[in-house]
């Protein structure tokens, strides 16, 4: 996944920040033994600024030895006032997003375009029914945009989002169109909500589409999920939610979640991800290495 | 047929004394080091408590015992301690001594015996090879003459024979501060058995020093017994090496310019080394054994091994599967 800092003469920059950033980025990733990328919607700008667009910068990727970019994150920014998936008077401008932006990617193969299908909780709240099945639907048009394009519409669930309890999880998917809306399993994001990912997994691997495999080491309590004015890097109870693949202490089972994919004779993608892995002195790279060192000497034993 | 196997050394990690010395440390370390595909780590002496890797002691203390470390590092998917450096004059507080001198007769049995132990140590852990300093630095010492270079010669004979009982190597490592820059390697190396005594070949220190790591190749291909790649990115030209503690003024501090950063992962910009002629000279002339990547320091040291892996897997290592093939 696109998370990415290192060290620049002026201080910290992403792999965006230039082509010799870029590189040195993407022989990273190469080097551990990834195979592809993910990549964030909004970079789609740096793609045609600095590389001519999708499909030119794919070429770089290839480049270094990398197949390709599976999935796009559309990082929305969510508001009440024309943009929440909640409130169907905001449901066209959603629609047209996705048109828009499904069209700016159709220069290359996407497996997924991946959403956080809700606003932030405290914009949301109170969750009921009602604002899940508006949802739904909202989802299940845009998912039908999506495939026409040949990309699945997947949901992630952020703990810090409108649905992210298992109650609403399950209401979520049961107003789904499972050939429109497609589940990701975030492992660290549903064992900081107090969902279990694997029991979770196993209850709708049909519809599962991609994995972010990140780890947390803390579940989120009292308010932590609805923090003004943002939970994800502002809560008060820690300041680094994720860890990579492999940390100790870390609360995601992933040999079960590995023996789960297994059981599902899951074929596809699974992303690994690093979220903020620079927060309290971590390391892009060490991360990187230590999470696909696992991915390796543990997972792929279980099931390659 | 090249029996090449890839290594990457540890002592990037480790800037400072006080750092690098948790074992959760040492851990990501050589788990990052694994997936970078290098199957083996080169260890620095070093000495006292905070120094885990540094000696086969520490790594008693450490681990239990020196097959515990072995253990250790095979839960992180490394398979060998390919190698250790050692410089005779750091001191001993394990074995309370100090500096030893290759040039001070005195010094020899010492030297060997202490050799002899690194080399066991080593062959226990898979290793082959002992890198040492084989002399101080030139603006340390009086210019080396021929009775000096017979007493250098001579100590490691016996250091050689002693690291041989166990099956190890030992490699004379010539840094770009050495007395032996220059036309003293080829004097001192000529002085040696071939068959106790070998060359390191380390590409950084050999450029830094103005020195065609190729030319070393071609002149001493039979007699290299270890190599260690990394980059340089700036040469000593003004000969500061030749200044007193040129060790700490000019490798540490960066001399009168300043060097912030003499060495580097291979590949990395602006170095001055060109690894793929290189890997093609060592396979021409016939070299087997460990290739150690290494960066020396690092701001980044996760990065710099990952963009060193990179270029192995890349560039390097396919050189020597054509060559296998062919």
């Amino acid at each position: 996944m696109d998370h990415w800092r290192s060290n620049g003469p002026a201080g910290p920059v992403d792999q965006w920040h230039s082509h010799r950033t870029m590189s040195a980025f993407l022989k990273q990733i190469k080097a551990t033994g990834f195979d592809a990328i993910d990549t964030f919607d909004f970079r789609i700008w740096q793609m045609y600024g600095d590389y001519g667009g999708p499909a030119k910068y794919q070429e770089m990727v290839r480049d270094h030895g990398l197949e390709r970019i599976v999935n796009t994150f559309h990082a929305a920014d969510y508001d009440v006032r024309n943009y929440a998936p909640h409130l169907p008077e905001t449901h066209e401008n959603i629609l047209e997003d996705f048109r828009v932006t499904m069209g700016r990617w159709s220069e290359i193969e996407l497996d997924n375009i991946i959403v956080m299908p809700a606003t932030l909780y405290y914009d949301m709240e109170p969750i009921t029914e009602d604002k899940i099945k508006y949802t739904a639907e909202c989802w299940n048009k845009v998912g039908e945009i999506t495939a026409g394009f040949g990309v699945r519409l997947t949901c992630h669930h952020e703990f810090f989002c409108g649905i992210q309890s298992e109650p609403d999880l399950e209401t979520f998917y049961s107003h789904t169109d499972d050939r429109y809306v497609s589940l990701f399993v975030d492992t660290a994001q549903h064992c900081i909500a107090s969902v279990d990912p694997v029991a979770f997994y196993r209850r709708h691997a049909h519809r599962v589409s991609g994995f972010h495999f990140k780890d947390t080491r803390d579940v989120a309590t009292g308010d932590d999920h609805r923090h003004r004015p943002d939970s994800e890097i502002m809560a008060p109870t820690t300041g680094k939610w994720f860890h990579e693949m492999g940390t100790p202490h870390g609360l995601v089972d992933f040999e079960a979640m590995m023996t789960a994919v297994r059981d599902n004779g899951y074929r596809g993608w699974i992303s690994v991800e690093h979220d903020k892995a620079n927060k309290e002195g971590g390391d892009y790279s060490e991360s990187t290495a230590i999470s696909r060192w696992y991915a390796k000497n543990v997972l792929e034993e279980i099931y390659r | 047929m090249s029996a090449i196997r890839w290594s990457y050394a540890i002592n990037q990690w480790k800037p400072q004394f006080d750092d690098f010395v948790r074992r959760e440390q040492h851990e990501r370390a050589l788990k990052t080091l694994s997936i970078a595909g290098f199957e083996g780590v080169e260890l620095t002496y070093g000495t006292g408590r905070w120094e885990p890797l540094g000696n086969p002691q520490q790594l008693a203390a450490n681990f239990g015992s020196v097959a515990g470390f072995g253990d250790f590092l095979r839960s992180c998917a490394v398979d060998a301690v390919s190698s250790w450096y050692w410089d005779p004059a750091e001191r001993s507080m394990e074995d309370l001594t100090g500096p030893l001198s290759p040039l001070a007769e005195a010094d020899a049995p010492a030297i060997a015996q202490r050799a002899g132990v690194l080399a066991g140590a080593l062959a226990e852990l898979g290793g082959s090879v002992l890198l040492v300093r084989p002399v101080p630095g030139a603006g340390d010492v009086e210019p080396l003459d021929d009775d000096a270079l017979d007493r250098v010669a001579a100590c490691w004979d016996a250091a050689g024979r002693a690291t041989a009982e166990h099956g190890v190597r030992l490699a004379l490592h010539v840094d770009f501060l050495s007395a032996l820059r220059r036309d003293h390697v080829p004097r001192l190396v000529d002085r040696t058995d071939p068959a106790l005594v070998g060359l390191a070949l380390d590409t950084g220190e050999l450029t830094a020093g103005g020195i065609d790591p190729l030319g070393v190749i071609a002149a001493y291909g039979d007699r290299i017994a270890h190599v260690q790649f990394k980059d340089a990115l700036a040469v000593d030209d003004a000969e500061e090496y030749l200044q007193p503690h040129a060790h700490w003024t000019v490798r540490v501090r960066g001399g009168a310019r300043e060097v912030p950063r003499w060495f580097a992962e291979p590949g990395a910009d602006g170095g001055l080394v060109d690894f793929p002629a290189v890997t093609r000279a060592l396979l021409d002339a016939g070299y087997s054994g460990w290739i150690v990547v290494e960066s020396d320091q690092s701001p980044h040291p996760a990065a710099s091994a990952l963009l060193a892996g990179y270029l192995v897997q890349r560039e390097l290592a396919p050189l020597v599967a054509e060559a296998v093939r062919a």
